[in-house]
């Protein structure tokens, strides 16, 4: 009692003060930072309000906030999820505000799609990281800016080109052939896994080349959390799309309060993150003279390897890239109506010259209440992105045109890559098979440009205060161009000017090849829900909901090819009316239309806060399932025992919580092309014969996922060490594989779609720690850190698929995977290198030409650590992440590198001659794919290290301004002798998707960023 | 409630259930007459030639199969060129598995012939049509059981559920036989570059000569009527009304002229120069050294004791000029000093002489590797259609009808007269030396017919045209130690069914050993 008179004297003196100070004045600015009573911690995203007032605000991450409030107001009401609702005194410039925590933190919302659940009421596993957590700094697409921050989540950059597409895996890969790619949902709507980006369209760079990344458009500083579902009880209410996991994203939204801008900027420089050694000039010199090579300054009349000089051509090929980040965010609105509005530009230079990527962002969302029982809300979204790509040829191919990296590492080191002395003129080796990088950068154009807009609308109405009935209706348009040209003056088969053609010849002079394509993508979608959330009577808690769901797909394009065109100074495909006739190949294809149906429902029962229950099921109906199985059903049961809320646990109040948890349930992958059920024939040729290309399955269905999962949280000190385990068992059975059809086939080579018998398991534990080790007002240390261990499997499955292509010159036929039963998926099957011959020189295998199985690509374990320190104003956070015990094929060193490059003009790795020469390799060693070439692949990443300075305000307009420095992708420990471990270059056989191949792909780049983020 | 329920209609009758019928894009669900999609009897037939492209022309398909699993040709790895992961080492060195992808696309190319042909009798094809098909089929059929001894077919294309049925050895000849029995009559008589009736009946020939091997691979047994079927057909071809005779310039028979010049030729693939052609260039790409006119990719060779089965004087070795053969490459085999057309030597990529050794070796390993082995030009060089050369492919000589009547009265068959543009010969010596001492060979006649000599006249008449395994198992040769090769057990006498077929088709079973 004394100390609320103590306090209520005191804040009256400090209105007494502020009246002071603000007298004559119509407003007054209150400003204060708003933490937990828990730990001290500063609450973000907490609304601000003036009582009786629609003026507010909200804090920004670092707590903070400040507000414009009439003078003659005295009261703010602050409230804040997990928090609850806090009244105090608006005294003055500065009023802090300590926030209990209500539940003990419980009271979380975590969002499980069509709709939230309450933390305390979960029963799956789910992953949730806050904006506060992503990995700080610019990041390109959304997925990046979780990776290595959940257990079972790994998260791989396929290569270093900005934009590049990622590989993301939850709980392993339990599909060969249908995609392994968790369902990505943005605010309520689900995105497609394909990129209208059309790809590339030379044929020796061929569909090999990467692939944009398809959650590019969305801009990472819109998103405020992301929300990772796990097992079947979380993932079930995807049903058909849920088996390998979900990922909602929620985007920010704007909170009650005075107009707030905010801004935020960044300048960053990359730089390769590792280049790989080749032999120098003088080196590889000594090389041809050590193996017996002339060495003579090559001229026409004496022909040798050494032309002279030294040339590093993949330092001629890479640069420093500066990337620029600029974000404008504004966002107000009163209780009824809010809004916020988000720009974003971003400018990054790849590390390979003539690469680099642009993104600009607008978006604005929007939430009205309406009638005067504000019964009636309609959320609205509209979120337009446009990507631009200049993409340098780099693809997984070997041929001429997709190599770039390749051509530059082979790149004999003593020949110039200039002619004479002249800058101007490059070394173009007309007549040879060796093509200069820097001319050959010089001469490719691709130019890549995606347009996406996302819009929605979402009327809700409140029937009762328990009963929501709501609507959301959706477009994703998402719209790709790409052009490319290759000038007729560099040195490939049929691009160059043929200079032997006679002048009357129509083609004299002519040359080139250019390209143009476009594709279109466009999803609708209508979601119709009614929820139900009330508490029954004192110990029966029901949150459910149930809904329907339709979404229609359509994706569409074509594409315009020449050769041998008229030259010109101006990009080539402008003038592709010039192409001879003859070359000329225009194309046009437009998919199925996917239409998706679905009815849904889940209840979550939690009875005396200490059992929960929840129950799932989605009906899903599909037009790409064959017309016998055109709806399936997905369940899920689960339950939660609290026991911290036991009375036996009462006594024990170390403990905070302590939640078991068991789920299991049946959800499904139907990443398969529309039209694939049915008999389907294709126009080829011209005048044009229909053939035969897919044979009907009237069976066809989704990939079935069983998942069992069981898990505990437990924390303790006050939520501040808090351990989440979970073991988890997932059999995917009715593997999707496109089967060649039964021979004979028509001479299109039909396929058939068929769900095989086998079935992957992937099982494994999930480690997740979190601590706050300490806790003062003025120092900071919060550690994190997640383990995963996993196991894959294929059982009961009949026949072998290889996969894993290995191409190249005198590498027809050649793979490196092999897809078998008892085996995990993506095994490594090769000969065994046994060393070499001492008397040949060459390369010994145990049993000859047998092959073995040596090993996955699939790591055994997954981490990932983060470190944040706060001190005072300073902040230091330090992210790392890691895959251990698997191998990666590095076909760089292999394809590109060998020893035996000595042989015909090219240049040798530097590890791989040294190693060559201890081992007594010889010029002639042919290098079959071999253990020799595989490598562990374990490491661990420093990918993101950030310091960041909190200036506060600054003058009169600018508040919490902070300062960054942040690095990504610092260093790496691995014993891994390519580019980066962390890698996925696709090397499909048949178009069975290989994994961890490393196949000379855009090298990763180091970044340092410097940042100033402020508010107004 | 009675809110939720009229918000509830409302809601749901936005969307109305949706029944879910896929529609198509720009694939569709007919491509028969009945889909007015433009496939007709003829433009099947024309897909059908078109499909025998691939799997005979091209150097990993049949050819693959039945020259580098034999003594005439072997593939050695050069550095890290035609490593090609082993797939061509294994081949020779019989040690091929389920997963050879050369062997595995050989099969699966060979059924697409099946299926094309199939797929044409359902289109209302005229008689000389269907009986055209059926005669690329039976081809393509042999083919399987020579080389699996199981072929899959389908009895009807357009149910594309249908799981294909099989037919092993005997079974599958019988059936290959009475295709062949009842065509004949339909086909027309030529040209050599069309399904014809000649053509039906050297495959007749090839089938009865070869029952014996179908039903037993390992110890065949060869019975009189089947040799007496040989000779009549035999005489039958000889005395058709396309006047076969035997070409002035052996190498005619394969010339860019050949669909002409090749008197010899009963039947071949067309190919048309310039623009529609098989890969029959990879003949002479696969050969020639890089630094050769044109450059070739440094492959093929042929072994020296193979070569040494040929007389100096033998024709059919090569070394002589050939009209448009003017930058230094001659046909036959290249052996030595290679020339430039200026007659300067030529030299390999390390500046040492272009000259082609005798011998050879699976893998290379010496600093000569590039220039190892003796070099084989069956098709003369077509310099002016670029890589779709003018050459027709040949499937069927007339020598080889001579050839086939003389090892059917050595195995028993009933000999006849020759007629007299062949000689009029009635022993089989006498109608092998008639091929023999023709000018265009030039080969001293033999004393004796032997089966020995026999496999080694056949060797010399048809080296790499693509039948040497076939006769290598015929005359029990194939399992026998050569160069570069050990001897390998009776598995290797028939190809494994790929694993990818088998998966695919519950009604192949997978060949024994494998």
């Amino acid at each position: 009692m004394k100390l609320k008179l103590l306090t209520k004297r005191f804040i009256y003196a400090l209105l007494c003060m502020a009246l002071t100070l603000t007298a004559g004045a119509q407003t007054k600015i209150v400003s204060g930072k708003v933490t937990s009573d828990k730990d001290g911690s500063p609450i973000s995203g907490a609304s601000v309000v003036a009582k009786g007032t629609t003026t507010g605000t909200q804090t920004n991450a670092s707590g903070e906030y400040s507000i414009e409030v009439g003078a003659t107001a005295t009261k703010l009401v602050i409230s804040s999820v997990g928090f609850g609702t806090t009244e105090v005194n608006a005294n003055g410039a500065n009023t802090d505000v300590v926030m209990k925590a209500t539940g003990e933190g419980l009271t979380e919302v975590v969002v499980i799609g069509y709709g939230t659940a309450r933390k305390r009421d979960l029963t799956g596993s789910v992953g949730s990281v806050s904006a506060k957590n992503f990995n700080k700094g610019p990041q390109t697409s959304a997925d990046q800016l979780i990776q290595g921050k959940v257990a079972g989540v790994q998260v791989i950059q396929n290569n270093g080109a900005p934009g590049a597409g990622t590989t993301v895996r939850i709980r392993g890969a339990a599909s060969i052939r249908a995609g392994n790619t968790p369902l990505f949902v943005i605010d309520g709507i689900p995105l497609s896994n394909t990129n209208s980006r059309p790809d590339i369209g030379f044929t020796d760079v061929g569909g090999g080349s990467p692939a944009g990344n398809p959650l590019n458009f969305i801009n990472p500083n819109d998103i405020a959390s992301m929300d990772v579902l796990k097992d079947a009880s979380a993932a079930a209410i995807y049903g058909s799309r849920g088996a390998n996991g979900v990922v909602l994203i929620t985007t920010k939204r704007g909170a009650a309060g005075l107009p707030k801008i905010e801004f935020n900027t960044s300048v960053g420089f990359s730089s390769i993150a590792k280049k790989l050694k080749v032999l120098n000039g003088d080196e590889y010199r000594s090389a041809l003279a050590a193996n017996g090579f002339k060495t003579s300054v090559s001229t026409a009349a004496v022909p040798t390897s050494n032309y002279g000089s030294n040339t590093d051509a993949l330092g001629a090929i890479i640069r420093n890239g500066i990337t620029q980040n600029y974000g404008i965010a504004i966002s107000s609105g009163s209780e009824n109506a809010r809004y916020r509005l988000s720009l974003g530009y971003l400018d990054q230079e790849g590390i390979i010259r003539k690469s680099d990527f642009k993104k600009y962002n607008a978006s604005i969302s929007s939430t009205v209440k309406m009638l005067d029982s504000k019964k009636l809300s309609v959320d609205f979204n509209v979120s337009t992105a446009q990507t631009i790509e200049n993409i340098a040829p780099i693809s997984n191919s070997a041929g001429a045109k997709g190599s770039l990296i390749g051509q530059a590492l082979q790149w004999n080191p003593t020949r110039s890559l200039y002619r004479g002395t002249s800058p101007d003129s490059l070394n173009i080796l007309y007549g040879s098979d060796l093509i200069n990088p820097l001319a050959y950068s010089e001469a490719y154009f691709d130019l890549a440009k995606v347009t996406t807009v996302l819009a929605s609308v979402s009327p809700s109405y409140k029937l009762t205060n328990d009963i929501e009935v709501r609507t959301l209706m959706s477009v994703n348009y998402s719209s790709g161009l790409r052009k490319q040209y290759l000038t007729p003056y560099i040195n490939v088969q049929d691009i160059n000017i043929d200079q032997s053609l006679p002048s009357s010849n129509p083609n004299f002079g002519k040359g080139g090849e250019a390209n143009v394509s476009q594709n279109e993508l466009v999803t609708k979608q209508i979601t119709n829900t009614i929820s139900y959330n009330k508490q029954i009577n004192k110990s029966i808690n029901l949150n459910a909901v149930v809904g329907h769901e339709y979404i229609k797909t359509d994706f569409g394009g074509n594409s315009e090819y020449g050769r041998k065109l008229q030259p010109t100074d101006r990009p080539y495909y402008y003038f592709l009316s010039s192409s001879d006739p003859s070359t000329r190949q225009t194309n046009g294809f437009q998919d199925p239309t996917q239409e998706l149906q679905s009815f849904f429902g889940r209840a979550i029962v939690n009875l005396n806060d200490k059992y929960v229950i929840t129950g799932t099921i989605r009906a899903d109906g599909s037009s790409k399932f064959g017309k016998n199985n055109r709806y399936g059903t997905f369940p899920s049961i689960a339950g939660a025992w609290n026991l911290s809320k036991e009375n036996f646990m009462s006594g024990i109040s170390e403990v905070s919580n302590v939640k078991i948890r068991a789920s299991y349930g049946l959800t499904g992958n139907q990443e398969f092309p529309a039209g694939a059920s049915q008999l389907t024939y294709i126009l080829s040729g011209n005048p044009g014969t229909f053939g035969q290309a897919q044979i009907a399955n009237p069976d066809l269905k989704w990939e079935e996922t069983k998942t069992a999962n069981i898990g505990i949280d437990f924390s303790i000190l006050k939520n501040r060490l808090a351990f989440t385990v979970d073991y988890f068992n997932k059999n995917t059975s009715n593997i999707l594989f496109p089967r060649e059809a039964a021979d004979p086939v028509t001479p299109n080579g039909a396929i058939k779609w068929t769900n095989i018998d086998g079935n992957v398991r992937n099982k494994g534990f999930e480690f997740s720690v979190n601590a706050a080790v300490i806790q003062k007002s003025d120092f900071n240390l919060n550690v994190s850190a997640n383990i995963t261990l996993l196991q894959n499997k294929l059982e009961n499955f009949i026949g072998e698929i290889p996969t894993g292509e290995v191409n190249g010159q005198g590498l027809s036929g050649a793979f490196a995977q092999l897809i078998k039963t008892d085996y995990p998926i993506n095994s490594f099957y090769l000969k065994k290198f046994t060393g070499i011959d001492k008397t040949t020189g060459i390369s010994t295998y145990e049993g000859g030409e047998q092959k073995f199985f040596l090993g996955s690509a699939n790591p055994k374990t997954l981490a990932g650590l983060t470190i944040n320190v706060g001190y005072k104003k300073l902040n230091v956070e330090m992210a790392m992440n890691g895959a251990f015990g698997h191998f990666i094929y590095n076909n760089t060193s292999k394809g590109v590198l060998a020893f035996k490059n000595l042989n015909s003009n090219k240049n040798v790795g530097k590890r791989d001659y040294e190693l060559g020469l201890s081992l007594g390799e010889k010029p002639v060693n042919p290098t079959s794919a071999s253990s020799r070439y595989l490598e562990k692949g374990d490491y661990l990443k420093m990918s993101n290290l950030t310091a960041s300075y909190n200036l506060g305000s600054l003058g009169k307009n600018i508040k919490s301004s902070s300062f960054f420095v942040n690095a990504q992708n610092l260093f790496v420990i691995t014993k891994f002798s390519g580019f980066d471990p962390e890698i996925n270059v696709s090397k499909p056989l048949n178009g069975v998707a290989s994994f961890g191949m490393e196949n000379t792909p855009y090298p990763s780049s180091r970044t340092i960023n410097l940042g100033f983020n402020f508010s107004l | 409630m009675k809110k939720i329920l009229i918000i509830t209609i409302f809601a749901t009758s936005l969307t109305a259930c949706s029944k879910l019928e896929e529609k198509l894009g720009s694939q569709q669900t007919t491509g028969g007459s009945s889909g007015g999609g433009g496939v007709s009897a003829s433009s099947v037939l024309a897909g059908t030639y078109e499909a025998m492209k691939l799997p005979y022309q091209d150097q990993s398909r049949v050819w693959a199969s039945q020259e580098h699993t034999s003594d005439e040709c072997i593939a050695p790895t050069r550095a890290g060129d035609w490593d090609d992961n082993g797939v061509w080492r294994v081949l020779h060195s019989h040690q091929w598995d389920a997963n050879h992808s050369f062997l595995a696309d050989t099969y699966r190319d060979l059924g697409r012939i099946v299926f094309s042909a199939t797929d044409l009798l359902r289109l209302n094809p005229t008689p000389a049509q269907a009986a055209e098909a059926r005669l690329l089929r039976a081809l393509a059929m042999y083919q399987l059981l020579d080389g699996w001894d199981q072929v899959p077919y389908r009895l009807n294309t357009a149910n594309t559920e249908e799981v294909p049925s099989v037919r092993k050895g005997v079974v599958a000849a019988d059936y290959i036989i009475s295709e062949l029995n009842a065509i004949i009559a339909d086909l027309p008589v030529g040209p050599a570059n069309r399904a014809n009736k000649d053509a039906a009946r050297v495959l007749l020939m090839r089938m009865y000569i070869n029952k014996g091997v179908y039903a037993k691979r390992a110890a065949p047994t060869f019975s009189p009527a089947d040799m007496n079927q040989v000779i009549t057909l035999a005489d039958q071809i000889m005395t058709s009304p396309r006047n076969y005779s035997l070409a002035s310039n052996y190498f005619d028979n394969f010339s860019k002229t050949n669909e002409t010049t090749g008197s010899e030729n009963i039947w071949t693939g067309d190919n048309i120069g310039g623009s529609s052609s098989g890969n029959v260039r990879s003949r002479w790409f696969c050969t020639l050294h890089y630094n050769s006119s044109p450059s070739g990719w440094n492959g093929f060779t042929t072994l020296s004791d193979f070569y040494d089965k040929f007389e100096t004087v033998d024709k059919r070795r090569g070394g002589n000029p050939y009209p448009g053969m003017t930058q230094g490459v001659l046909p036959g085999f290249l052996i030595g000093q290679q020339f430039n057309g200026a007659g300067t030597p030529l030299t390999d990529r390390n500046g040492a002489p272009l000259s082609f050794t005798r011998a050879v070796k699976s893998v290379e390993v010496g600093s000569n590797l590039e220039v190892t082995g003796i070099r084989v030009i069956k098709y003369p060089i077509d310099y002016t259609s670029g890589d779709n050369a003018a050459n027709d492919y040949v499937y069927a000589r007339i020598s080889d009808v001579l050839y086939l009547k003389a090892e059917a009265i050595l195995r028993g068959g009933t000999a006849t007269n020759n007629p007299a543009t062949f000689g009029g010969s009635n022993t089989a010596l006498g109608i092998v030396n008639f091929v023999r001492a023709h000018p265009s060979r030039g080969a001293t006649a033999l004393s004796s017919l032997t089966l020995d000599n026999l496999i080694d006249e056949r060797g010399r008449e048809f080296y790499w045209e693509g039948t040497r395994r076939t006769d290598l198992i015929r005359f029990g040769k194939f399992l026998a130690a050569w160069q570069e090769k050990p001897a390998s057990t009776s598995k290797y006498l028939i190809f494994p069914i790929p694993a990818r077929s088998l998966a695919a088709n519950p009604n192949l079973t997978q060949n024994p050993g494998y």
